[in-house]
């Protein structure tokens, strides 16, 4: 399966937008996962052909488990670490998703430097994940067949990580025994998610929220609620202006909360529900977007639309009028993990890694170029002293920004409206895919 | 009348003279050209707005709207994205290669088609028909599961072994139009004036059925450095142009990406003009096989 | 060398074929075939897949995506026709009138293929936007009315998959075009026919054979195409292809992803054997 690896470009991408003062313009991220239908699947005909005969054999690995219900039972009884770390790591993640060094250079990170630095353990940092779906079908053939995955740790979204558990597919960790800082610093939001109960197989890297964002200069009113966004008959007068995500929990989890139901809790008669208020909007929708939603939503050609906080946070640098908010009913928060595929050859450095980053130095550090959701709430004091000391007044301007953005560090009052998406077992899902197809496909 | 044609067809025929024609006439024969460069300029219009906007001078990261003039885009092309460079590099060697492979093998393919009878014409017709009938993402994903299960590395050569099997169906099916009612006269006499069967192929044949096999060329090769779904399955970490600039439109595509496309739209242009204006320079001082009638 | 290839000239069409037909073979056939054997398979990522040899399944998605595959086919007929219409007499330009230009006029119909198609579907996304340079003028001077767009409709997708598959066209027209041999032309002028009876009488039956052949690659890629689509339509616009991409990608669901592909395969074969028996007798390839 294809399209690891792709691209440098988004490296290329950030070296083009870094601007030769240090701090001042930010590349935002991409979040591709979330737009996942341009991604490059097959992922099981390796598979698929092993299951017929074809290739190397294995058995599914999960076949075994297929009767729990997105329990981890898949996973190796014991975890992993423990032990010395043996000097390399091989780290797969998302573009830009790294303070770079000199040139945009990731592999000059100074998070990296100070890793190397303080451990000893030289990274070997590839910024191949493109979206989810991708990245896994890429691995996945490797995976199957037992075979060393390429890489030590790999930063995955929520759901993912939930479906790799379930297929077996993630090392066990002991996050109290080798990673103390996550318990340490980390926000308790992030403690125990749904999809990952206990942190038994991952750590969060970045976080992020998938709100409303409108446009003023067309849209009258203030938008504060999900109403705004789904109800048809508040929506008409935008009607060919509006826009939803094409991946399947991100706008299922809107109509979940639009009808008052914790999306973690739904069952399939409020999915089905939820698929109706989503039938009913469909008229007035321009499409369904992936990531490109911030095409025609600078061109105006988009009035009201589901976006990700860090786009948002970037686009305001062209036009300071648009708006994010976080609707009354909630929103989306997602969380990108740090997680150790099976079989993995160096899970003790990994480990090491998972532990550094939970240091609020080195989580600023990051964060203040990454501008996505940092899972370290101290992070944010240490930002506005860097702040403070700051050379040049753009910088401390920017660097405050970051700080007191609610977009990097969202307020409780916003937290609270937070959701995380359902974990999905295999049935759900293609239950969950069949209703959306309807909706996305007219 | 009945003299050997002995017409090279990629020279063409001379239009009639113009000069003398009442205006009406002539502005009708305007319209065929004008309506022509009206063509033309449609197929280069969305290429117009890329170049345009290498120029542009935006903000943030989304090039979207025009901000300003500026150059600086066009400065260090080849610095700014050494995997772009590298993305190109693969494209064009991919696109050369395949070309030159499917050609071959499709223009014999079409030659066999059409001068020679034998079994299986119909099955095979199917078989060259299917690729281009096969959804691209089925394409892809068969090969990339037949990869796997052979684990094969996916690299240049997967992607050159996919490119060139669906390039082999377009050359046929575009040369066959060519080959159609081609008049085996000429080799006839070539034979029976000694030539053997290559010196035959080699001196009549080919030059006469040249222009197919370049138009079929031509389409090869801009399919090829052009295609992205069934690249993207069989690619592994390799990354193409296509594939690049994909990569970068899901954040942003930024000026450079612009730039990097008119840099490449002008190369091409400069160099197939090139080859275009020396082919037929040597064609001219050729010796003369036209026979005037 | 050539003697034996006198004594052996039955084989000879074989030689010709047996390179390009066993490269169809190991990197189309076998791979394609495997994934048909998918489509009768049962089962999910988790689970494994069993050959169940589920003919149901066809059937099932053929109902479900019925909608889909009309328009697909509806589309592909649009575009057909457009790229002809708007093709042939370019390439009848081209042909008859190029002169000493013709390489390179046809060297200008395909080099915007130099570029990325989605640079240049991004382009037209520039072009073709709601309040852009186009349409935002024309709405200034209350020649459009302000609601009116021209991105996530019928027109904009049929437009841009017309945009990619003109060159395609424009080349076996060219091909067949040129070929003509302009004395028969000439010779009907002479008996006293028009321009115009000339090109319809003389001309056109013998480009035949190159608009059978430009309508295929036009119309067959146009049917199974997404791109254009995704990027420049709306849901209502949803063609097979993109079904057949979100159950391959999003879905998983591999054995009605290999389904689907397998039906439209089937449905362009009918078709173009139908086409073929409407053009009397022109063979597949020739």
């Amino acid at each position: 399966m294809s399209e690891e690896e792709r691209d440098r470009l988004e490296r290329a991408i950030a070296r083009a937008f870094r601007p030769q003062r240090r701090l001042s313009r930010r590349n935002f991220l991409r979040q591709a996962g979330k737009g996942g239908a341009y991604a490059a699947g097959a992922l099981s005909l390796p598979a698929i052909l092993a299951a017929c005969g074809i290739g190397p054999a294995t058995t599914s690995p999960a076949a075994s488990t297929a009767a729990s219900a997105g329990q981890s039972a898949a996973a190796t009884p014991s975890p992993v670490g423990g032990g010395e770390p043996s000097g390399t790591l091989i780290f797969a993640n998302w573009e830009l998703y790294i303070d770079p060094g000199p040139n945009d250079d990731p592999q000059r990170s100074p998070t990296l430097a100070g890793f190397r630095e303080e451990t000893g353990i030289e990274t070997t940092y590839s910024e191949n994940i493109l979206d989810n779906q991708s990245f896994f079908a890429n691995i996945q053939p490797d995976l199957e067949a037992g075979n060393p995955p390429g890489y030590d740790i790999i930063v995955m979204t929520d759901w993912m990580i939930g479906n790799m558990i379930r297929l077996g597919y993630l090392e066990r960790i002991d996050v109290a025994r080798d990673v103390p800082n996550f318990g340490d610093h980390a926000a308790d939001k992030y403690k125990n998610p749904s999809y990952d109960p206990d942190n038994l197989h991952s750590v969060p890297w970045q976080s992020g929220i998938t709100g409303i964002a409108y446009n003023p200069a067309l849209v009258d009113e203030e938008i504060t609620s999900m109403a705004q966004l789904l109800d048809p008959a508040m929506i008409e007068k935008y009607s060919g202006q509006i826009g939803m995500f094409s991946e399947m929990r991100d706008s299922m989890t809107f109509a979940l909360l639009y009808n008052g139901v914790d999306p973690t809790q739904a069952t399939m008669a409020d999915v089905e529900a939820a698929q109706q208020v989503l039938l009913a909007q469909a008229p007035h929708v321009r499409d369904y977007y992936g990531n490109e939603y911030t095409d025609p939503f600078s061109r105006s050609n988009l009035a009201i639309t589901m976006a990700w906080s860090g786009d948002v946070f970037q686009l305001q640098f062209d036009n300071p009028d648009l708006r994010f908010v976080v609707p009354e009913e909630g929103a989306v928060l997602w969380v990108d993990n740090m997680c150790i595929p099976k079989g993995a050859e160096h899970p003790n450095d990994a480990l090491a890694m998972m532990n550094y980053v939970y240091q609020p130095a080195v989580a600023a550090q990051m964060t203040e170029w990454i501008n996505y959701i940092c899972p370290v709430p101290e992070a944010q004091d240490i930002i506005l002293q860097h702040a403070d000391e700051a050379e040049s007044a753009e910088d401390r301007e920017y660097l405050e920004a970051v700080a007191n953005s609610p977009l990097v560090f969202p307020t409780d009052d916003m937290l609270s409206r937070l959701h995380s998406y359902k974990v999905l077992d295999e049935d759900e899902e293609r239950q969950w895919n069949d209703l959306f197809d309807e909706v996305v496909q007219g | 009348m009945a003299t050997l044609t002995g017409r090279l067809a990629t020279t063409g025929d001379k239009p009639p003279p113009e000069r003398g024609l009442p205006l009406g006439a002539r502005l009708r024969r305007a319209v065929l050209p004008v309506y022509t460069g009206l063509v033309v300029a449609y197929l280069f219009l969305p290429i117009a707005v890329m170049i345009a906007f290498g120029f542009n001078d935006p903000e943030g990261r989304f090039n979207y709207a025009w901000e300003g003039f500026t150059l600086e885009h066009w400065q260090n092309i080849f610095n700014r994205f050494p995997a772009l460079n590298e993305a190109i590099k693969v494209s064009l060697i991919v696109a050369t290669i395949s070309t030159l492979v499917a050609t071959t093998l499709g223009t014999l393919i079409g030659l066999a088609l059409t001068r020679y009878e034998f079994r299986g014409r119909g099955p095979l017709n199917v078989l060259i028909f299917l690729p281009i009938a096969t959804p691209e993402i089925v394409l892809g994903a068969s090969l990339l599961a037949m990869f796997a299960s052979l684990a094969v590395t996916r690299g240049l050569v997967t992607i050159l072994i996919a490119h060139i099997m669906f390039n082999i169906s377009y050359v046929v099916i575009t040369i066959r139009a060519r080959l159609a009612g081609y008049n085996r006269t000429l080799e006839e006499a070539a034979m029976d004036l000694g030539a053997d069967e290559f010196t035959t192929f080699r001196k009549v044949t080919f030059p006469l059925i040249f222009p197919g096999i370049l138009a079929a060329a031509l389409l090869a090769f801009a399919l090829s450095i052009d295609d992205f779904v069934i690249t993207q399955f069989t690619a592994g970490r390799t990354s193409t142009f296509p594939l690049w600039v994909y990569g970068a439109s899901r954040i942003g595509i930024p000026p450079q990406v612009n730039v990097m496309g008119s840099l490449i739209f002008f190369i091409a242009l400069v160099g197939i003009s090139a080859w275009i204006l020396l082919a037929r320079r040597n064609l001219s001082t050729a010796p003369p096989t036209r026979v005037d009638a | 060398m050539s003697g034996w290839l006198r004594r052996h000239r039955g084989l000879v069409p074989y030689l010709f074929l047996l390179p390009g037909g066993l490269w169809l073979i190991a990197f189309f056939l076998v791979p394609v075939l495997t994934m048909a054997s998918v489509s009768l398979q049962e089962g999910s990522l988790g689970t494994g897949y069993r050959m169940t040899f589920n003919f149901g399944i066809f059937p099932e998605v053929i109902s479900g995506s019925s909608t889909q595959l009309i328009r697909s086919l509806l589309f592909g007929l649009i575009v057909t026709a457009l790229t002809l219409l708007i093709g042939y007499p370019m390439a009848y330009t081209i042909a008859f009138r190029g002169g000493r230009y013709k390489s390179i006029l046809l060297l200008l119909v395909i080099l915007p293929f130099f570029t990325s198609f989605i640079i240049r579907t991004i382009s037209w996304q520039f072009i073709l936007a709601d309040n852009g340079f186009l349409l935002g003028t024309l709405k200034s001077f209350g020649w459009l009315d302000q609601s009116f767009r021209l991105l996530a409709t019928p027109v904009a997708v049929i437009s841009g998959i017309t945009y990619n598959f003109l060159p395609f066209v424009v080349l076996p027209l060219y091909v067949a075009l040129e070929k003509i041999d302009h004395r028969l032309i000439e010779a009907a002028t002479d008996l006293y026919a028009s321009r115009l009876q000339a090109f319809l009488r003389v001309t056109l039956p013998l480009s035949l054979p190159g608009v059978f052949a430009a309508s295929l690659l036009a119309f067959i890629p146009a049917v199974g195409d997404y791109i254009n689509a995704e990027l420049l339509g709306s849901r209502n616009e949803t063609m097979i292809g993109n079904v057949i991409q979100r159950q391959f990608l999003v879905s998983n669901d591999y054995p009605q992803a290999s389904a689907l592909s397998l039906i439209l395969m089937i449905g362009l074969l009918i078709s173009v054997l139908l086409y073929t028996r409407l053009l009397r007798g022109q063979e597949l390839t020739v």
